[in-house]
């Protein structure tokens, strides 16, 4: 096998210079180019590397000899550390993106004792690992020279604080808006889009609205800026009101239409009970290496996988369930598991250049096993999605998948239903099993105890 | 403009281009905008900033006093 046929770079690095991603022979690794070494031998021999390590805060990496194609440029090759599953800040809760906010201030107070500076803040540098935020950019430092502003400065504030500072005081949805800006929210923007009281306050009327407005005054203009310098102590005074500030930053779910969902079923207790039983042995059958709660919740049956040393993915729609799910990961110190956010009739596309910078879902898949329970109803009638695409969704997402389907008789379906014209005549567990069966083999079934509810364990025909 | 004045303004220009501090290694744009409001920031925010160590060293050492 020749290294052309396997080794190919990873679209989401080609902005930075000083290295970038490539995969070869079904591993990940990151080139280091010769334009970057002296900061990368400072990073490493200064203890900045080690520190960062030792406290969870950059995510491990060994020096390899492997080369890319472009190894013209090369002056290392590293491996790090592998993260199980890549997210994006749109996805996160607020808590999440919170943290990821106030881990890269850290990082950033950390470095300048090293006397390096964090040289971008983005908010994709920053992933989940075992419950934690951790930074995955190896190369996200520069010497730091007396005097100098901080780079990133703009960019964290464009990533992280506009976004939680619209998620508390505007409207939690509006995260949404960094999947339509992949370099963050536009200050600009941001500051039309909050409330009067944000001037009030003065790290937001300078981080935000100021900073809107004197990015405005400067716009296309140089500064001479020799005389012009910021003290260490300024720079680190800076960090340390953005730090205050993210802090401060709250929200509280309420309100939200699902966040009560588990005080709000037509379960009994038996039936509860039941559905974990068929989930536990679906799980101890098969063992599966990854799971997918789709609609997840705050985690219930997510936790029957995780709680096993499952990497599991808990995605649910609504905003307050995975922020409590989130909070409670953290309470816990639950290392398997990771809740996001996700609409599953319009789940995250790939975005940025060539649509390929960040993964869409169906990319980051496949899954071993899917949890689908109580949720095929709301795709198949609040969101007219017919049996037949839902299956052949769900045949492309994951080889194992556990399935609840809910019949027209069932309280919960009768709600959906309510509002609006029964026009969903195939809603049968016939066609249901029809449908389902063209992509996958029936494995085991049961009909949940004190319900009208059956759950199915489906495995994909290859 | 003079020949002469033109060569001056050019020279000038470029030294004052020169004199500008690029940073080591950025490859994302800081923002003229953003640079200047780190440099106001730093002159209001420097002072208290201080005085808020100062005070955290104080109130550790009576934490450990007690």
């Amino acid at each position: 096998m020749t290294q052309k046929n396997i080794n190919s770079r990873i679209p989401a690095s080609f902005r930075d210079p000083s290295g970038f991603l490539f995969c070869y022979d079904g591993k990940i690794y990151r080139q280091i180019n010769r334009i970057y070494q002296e900061h990368y031998e400072h990073l490493m021999e200064s203890g900045l590397y080690d520190f960062l390590v030792k406290n969870d805060l950059i995510v491990p990496h060994v020096e390899v000899d492997i080369q890319s194609e472009e190894k013209s440029k090369s002056y290392k090759t590293i491996e790090p550390e592998v993260v199980p599953f890549i997210s994006y800040p749109y996805e996160w809760c607020f808590s999440q993106l919170k943290y990821a906010a106030l881990v890269t201030l850290r990082i950033q107070k950390i470095a300048l004792d090293y006397g390096m500076s964090l040289k971008d803040s983005s908010a994709y540098n920053i992933q989940f690992r075992k419950g934690k935020p951790i930074l995955i950019d190896t190369l996200s430092f520069e010497k730091y020279r007396e005097g100098t502003p901080w780079v990133a400065y703009k960019q964290f504030c464009q990533h992280f604080l506009g976004p939680l500072v619209l998620m508390s005081h505007t409207d939690i949805r509006l995260n949404q808006l960094l999947r339509i800006y992949i370099d963050g929210i536009p200050l600009d923007l941001a500051s039309v889009l909050l409330p009067f009281k944000t001037r009030l306050n003065l790290s937001l009327l300078s981080h935000i609205h100021l900073h809107a407005a004197t990015q405005k005054k400067y716009e296309d203009k140089s500064i001479n800026s020799a005389n012009k310098k910021i003290s260490r102590t300024g720079l680190m005074a800076i960090i340390d009101n953005l730090e205050s500030a993210v802090k401060k930053l709250q929200w509280k779910p309420q309100g939200t239409e699902w966040g009560e969902y588990y005080s709000d079923t037509n379960y009994t207790e038996e039936a509860v009970n039941h559905k974990k039983q068929f989930v536990i042995e679906c799980l101890e059958i098969i063992r599966p290496k990854s799971v997918w709660d789709m609609g997840a919740n705050t985690g219930l049956y997510s936790r029957l996988a995780s709680d096993r040393g499952i990497p599991t993915v808990a995605f649910d729609i609504d905003s307050a369930a995975v922020e409590k799910n989130y909070l409670t990961c953290v309470q816990n110190k639950e290392q398997n598991i990771l809740p996001l956010l996700l609409d599953l009739t319009n789940p995250s596309p790939g975005i940025g250049w060539e649509n390929t910078e960040r993964m869409s879902i169906l990319q980051r898949g496949p899954a071993d096993m899917i949890f689908a329970l109580a949720l095929i109803h709301h795709l198949a009638i609040s969101n007219n999605v017919p049996l037949a695409k839902i299956a052949e969704f769900f045949s492309k997402l994951c080889n194992f998948l556990i399935v609840e389907f809910v019949p027209k008789s069932d309280s919960q379906v009768q709600r959906l239903l309510a509002t609006r014209e029964d026009i969903f005549s195939d809603y049968t567990q016939e066609v249901f099993e029809y449908e389902f069966k063209k992509h996958f083999a029936i494995n085991r079934f049961v009909k949940i105890k004190g319900s009208e509810r059956i759950l199915y364990l489906l495995q994909r025909k290859v | 403009m003079s020949k002469m004045k033109l060569v001056k303004s050019t020279i000038i220009s470029i030294f004052l281009l020169a004199m500008l501090p690029l940073p080591a290694f950025a490859y994302i744009d800081p923002g003229t905008g953003s640079y200047v409001l780190q440099i106001i920031l730093a002159g209001i925010l420097a002072v208290p900033f201080v005085l808020k160590r100062y005070w955290v060293k104080i109130r550790n050492i009576f934490k450990k006093s007690n």
